[in-house]
């Protein structure tokens, strides 16, 4: 196959190395060509910072993104495959860099969460008005509902802005990589081939795409991943109101490989998250049918889902998700676990779009100058991986899941100034912030020793109530 | 209150080949999306421009040894059904099949026999037409001796005699005669049956006899007048024209007829250089003939008069002078779902004429073939055209169609002979409907106009009365043309469900073919119905999970 020949890498051909007239470094210049796989989030946010520090530093490049995916298509086909949840800090940091999402992106603001267990729920105001949350559809929303074309979908409006910023949106799929004289070469499926300076994959980790890399990146060890459940249920606005109101629900109930399940309402629709190991149909009947799930919808009945998927989500970040002339971005490189993966992608793509301006596009400016910035993320799910092991043991045990209820109940009634169990949930469930900050604020003296309070108030007042009937099944 | 079990949303995708309605409307039963898909998809398949043509022709000629023929002359019902037809024209499918064809033509390609042993049994056919020469080639690709003996001096039938030159040059059908006889058919020309040669002598040389007699003998109008000189049949007028031997028609003459023959009598008497008005009794809605005919016999200065028949031809000596003619309104529709003409009484007028051609209806002519005769003007025969062991029919003798209807006749009752003498399982008749027109999703194809042919200007056709009106389209319009084809019912490789899937329930197949790109692994599949959804050409289809 021709692939051999062509797949000579730039340490095997130092002739081609050094030829580049720019001294030894690989870098862009004017009318350098960067190749972007994947209209996501983090490739048009690549793009818009590429283009932005390019246009800054008087360089000159041109952008081509592959995307041959339809986002303004209806249903699971034109949506990117996530819960939907981009936190108002997000939004504001985004405007700042000239991305202003429209109001008919933002669905509804999420003033409060409600958290469900079996022993009761509560109810918890936005801790700080800045930490708000706001819900987006990826796509032309779900099946069933109102077309509300590409104004209405947020991947379809950062694909929209990334093309009005310059850069070319190539509607064809990728079907292989190769080098070309130590230069990365996209062949699409029509037989096209383009050879660019840069190729930055952002392919996330629900397409075939990822496949393309064994033999020409051999670095480079595509991310573990997970697959979760999505799904919209559609209820009427009277119905929406009444049951949900302007919250998101969060369910920890010991439910086995259950991880974490999220109810957000957006328009007339109610998007389910659910996050668990070995998610399948089983565990999805069972979550359904809680008594906790149901009572959240009208006369209890749960209806059919209008659309669903099960998409994969990052959980052990890629391995060297650089290289000379090649870098990974958004969930096929390092994502943030769980939650927040837009804003993760934001952050990644910036420092590879940094790097590659004002450094180099080699191995060693991405290692130097792109990876600090995904180390942090990957350190931080290290943070993550504890806390969701004290948050699943939390699910399991219910006297602790007492003390929690309690603890919060008491912060949301009183109106405390501190309200440490609140604030560490809220965040635990947004992902409006960095794990380390959810841990490091349960390390504050008070936490503990409320919780202390809270565990023993909280299960002897059950005791008392209850006596000897209360049952101990734990 | 119980939930329901979520499974129970779930669909998974099933991949079935459905009928387009291009095949279900070709008279010929050809695989119109499958050459045409084998050429839109070459680059998929690997195959160079020049192998993908030769695989669509032996595809074409699987059915029709005539394409540079047909893709000329077919009023191409294939087209009507076009999913196409409704974003930006149907599917040039005739222009295809003509630049196939006539790509065949200049290859020098060659029919592809099906079986080399040589039968024992020796066909004869009565009729050189479509039909007979059909049937022959399918016998003759099968390994039997076929002789096919025909009253003219000139093989083709109707597609000889009953063409204007300017529709059909004569080269072109010779050209595709000439592959059939090169299998090995003998063509005993100017040998009418019941003429040069008996009945009974034909049944003692051949073990089996086919009818393709066509339906050569016109209908007259049955009104005063009519008999005597200056009156023709439309196709004994053709016939003359296709002889070289035209008939002097004077200065104004009049056609009768709404079909494809009266228009045909029409534009080729225009280009005698007389008035030509165009009688018929219903309207421009309910003619049979082409509608691009009858836009040029429009444009080459043909008068067409709706709702008008003839009631009388007056004569001066033995020349006719004038038609009488009576207008006519359409009333209830009729057996055909044709509106019935009801005469105005007292509506008649007078048109000039010096010539009339009446193109209305014809009937088989039995003449020296009484013996084989059925007792009734119209052959009725048995599925596949047989009427019994060792007669078999096809074509116009079974009821008046178009040439390509003929065609198919020839080749069903050569497959249903061929089973029968060598005790093979019957073909069976494949009556499926076509895919429905809302399972074509036609917003995920780009827009392409569609194809025009080039042609020749009015005063050009007038001035040269042989020339050819239509001409062949290029082959940067052929290759453009094929990719507008929205592949209904078959997967042509758009990957969409490849590209969507998050489950990998597809894979790329790694020797495609033609219709088969993706294997598809069920146990992948998450039943989110992405696929089924925006599976364009619908050769997805929902089933339930489990």
């Amino acid at each position: 196959m021709a692939l051999v020949q062509r797949t000579a890498r730039p340490s095997d051909n130092l002739a081609g190395y050094f030829a580049g007239g720019e001294a030894s470094r690989l870098a862009l210049s004017d009318g350098s060509r960067v190749g972007v796989i994947g209209g996501g989030p983090a490739g048009t946010f690549f793009t818009h910072f590429l283009l932005r520090l390019a246009a800054a530093v008087d360089l000159d490049v041109a952008v081509d993104i592959y995307e041959p995916r339809n986002f303004a298509y209806q249903g699971p086909a034109g949506c990117n495959h996530c819960g939907g949840i981009v936190s108002e800090s997000l939004v504001q940091l985004l405007a700042t860099e000239g991305i202003n999402l429209p109001p008919s992106i933002v669905r509804r603001g999420i003033e409060s969460y409600v958290l469900h267990m079996d022993i009761g729920n509560v109810r918890i105001e936005t801790p700080l008005h800045e930490k708000r949350i706001a819900a987006v559809f990826r796509g032309n929303g779900p099946r069933v509902s109102e077309p509300i074309g590409a104004s209405g979908s947020f991947d379809g409006y950062l694909l929209e802005l990334a093309a009005s910023s310059g850069a070319k949106v190539v509607r064809k799929l990728v079907n292989e990589i190769s080098w070309d004289g130590g230069r990365p070469q996209v062949t699409s499926s029509d037989g096209a081939t383009a050879t660019y300076d840069l190729l930055a994959v952002a392919a996330g980790v629900n397409s075939q795409a990822l496949q393309l890399f064994g033999e020409v990146a051999p670095q480079y060890h595509s991310p573990k991943t997970l697959k979760t459940f999505i799904c919209e249920f559609k209820l009427s606005p009277e119905a929406l109101d009444r049951h949900i109101g302007p919250s998101m629900h969060v369910f920890l109930l010991d439910i086995p490989r259950l991880e974490f399940a999220a109810l957000i309402p957006k328009g007339e629709f109610l998007t389910l998250c659910l996050l668990g190991h070995d998610v399948d149909n089983a565990l999805i009947d069972t979550f359904l049918s809680a008594p906790e799930v149901k009572a959240c919808f009208p006369d209890g009945a749960v209806p059919s889902p209008v659309c669903h998927c099960f998409p994969r989500v990052n959980v052990v970040a890629a391995a060297r998700p650089y290289g000379d002339r090649i870098v990974w971005i958004g969930d096929s490189g390092v994502a943030r676990l769980y939650k927040d993966g837009i804003g993760s992608a934001y952050r990644v793509a910036k420092a590879a779009a940094k790097t590659v301006v004002h450094h180099g596009v080699a191995d060693e400016d991405f290692r130097r100058h792109f990876w600090p910035a995904c180390k942090r993320i990957d350190n931080d799910n290290s943070i993550a991986k504890v806390i969701f092991a004290v948050s699943g043991l939390i699910q399991k045990l219910r006297f602790l899941r007492r003390g929690v209820l309690r603890m919060t109940a008491n912060e949301q009634r009183r109106q405390a100034r501190r309200r440490h169990m609140s604030t560490v949930l809220w965040d635990l469930f947004t992902g409006s912030a960095p794990y380390r900050e959810v841990l490091s604020r349960s390390f504050h003296p008070e936490f503990p020793a409320m919780l202390c309070w809270n565990l023993i108030a909280g299960n002897a007042v059950r005791a008392r109530r209850n006596g000897s009937e209360e049952p101990s099944h734990e | 209150m119980k939930t329901a079990s979520f499974e129970r949303v779930l669909a998974r995708p099933k991949q079935s080949e459905r009928l387009p309605p291009c095949g279900a409307g070709c008279a010929t039963g050809a695989d119109i999306r499958g050459w045409i898909g084998v050429i839109a998809q070459r680059r998929k398949l690997g195959l160079w421009n020049a192998e993908a043509f030769s695989r669509a022709w032996r595809m074409v000629t699987e059915v029709n040894p005539f394409p540079a023929t047909l893709g000329r002359i077919c009023p191409h019902p294939c087209e009507a059904g076009c999913n196409r037809a409704g974003k930006d024209g149907a599917v040039a499918i005739n222009a295809l099949e003509r630049f196939l064809g006539d790509w065949g033509l200049r290859q020098r390609l060659g029919l592809q026999r099906l079986e080399e042993d040589p039968k024992p049994e020796s066909i004869g056919v009565i009729g050189a037409g479509p039909a007979g020469l059909s049937f022959a080639y399918q016998m003759a690709r099968r390994g039997y001796r076929v002789t096919v003996y025909e009253r003219n001096a000139k093989p083709g039938g109707m597609l000889q005699y009953g063409i204007p030159e300017y529709r059909l040059p004569e080269d072109i059908l010779a050209a595709e005669v000439g592959r059939i006889l090169a299998l090995g058919v003998e063509l005993k020309l100017g040998t009418g049956i019941g003429r040069e040669v008996s009945v009974a002598e034909l049944k003692a040389q051949h073990d089996i006899l086919f009818l393709g007699i066509g339906a050569l003998r016109a209908r007259m109008l049955d009104i005063p007048g009519e008999v005597g000189g200056s009156v023709w049949t439309g196709t004994e007028y053709l016939a003359s024209i296709n002889r070289g031997e035209p008939p002097a028609l004077g200065a104004e003459v009049i056609v009768v007829g709404g079909g494809n023959t009266a228009i045909d009598a029409a534009r080729s008497a225009r280009r005698s250089g007389a008035r030509v008005t165009l009688l018929y009794r219903r309207t421009r809605q309910e003619m049979p003939a082409i509608a691009a005919e009858v836009e040029d016999a429009l444009a080459e200065g043909v008068t067409l008069t709706f709702l008008a028949a003839p009631v009388r031809v007056d004569r001066m000596g033995t020349e006719v002078s004038s038609i009488v003619v009576q207008q006519m309104l359409l009333g209830e529709p009729d057996a055909s779902g044709r509106r019935r003409p009801v005469p105005v009484v007292g509506s008649e007028y007078q048109l000039p004429a010096s010539a009339l051609i009446a193109a209305v209806s014809q009937e088989p002519d039995w003449e020296g073939l009484e013996e084989l005769a059925p007792g009734a003007n119209w052959i009725q025969s048995a599925q596949h055209g047989r009427i019994d062991d060792a007669l078999w029919a096809g074509g116009d003798a079974l009821g008046l169609g178009i040439a390509g209807l003929a065609i198919a006749n020839g080749c069903r009752a050569a497959e249903a002979l061929h089973a029968q003498l060598r005790k093979r399982e019957q073909p069976v008749s494949r009556a499926r409907a076509a895919i429905a027109g809302n399972a074509i999703k036609s917003n995920f194809y780009s827009d392409l106009p569609r194809a025009v042919a080039p042609e020749v200007s009015v005063s050009d056709r007038l001035a040269a009365p042989g020339v050819e009106v239509r001409g062949t389209i290029s082959e940067a319009q052929f290759l453009k043309e094929v990719e507008r084809c929205f592949s209904c019912g078959l997967c042509f490789g758009c990957e969409q469900c490849f590209m969507y899937c998050n489950g990998g329930g597809f894979s790329r197949l790694e020797e495609p073919m033609p219709g088969t790109y993706f294997a598809l692994k069920h146990d992948a599949c998450e039943g989110c119905r992405k696929c089924i959804e925006l599976c364009p050409c619908g050769y997805l289809s929902a089933e339930p999970m489990g």
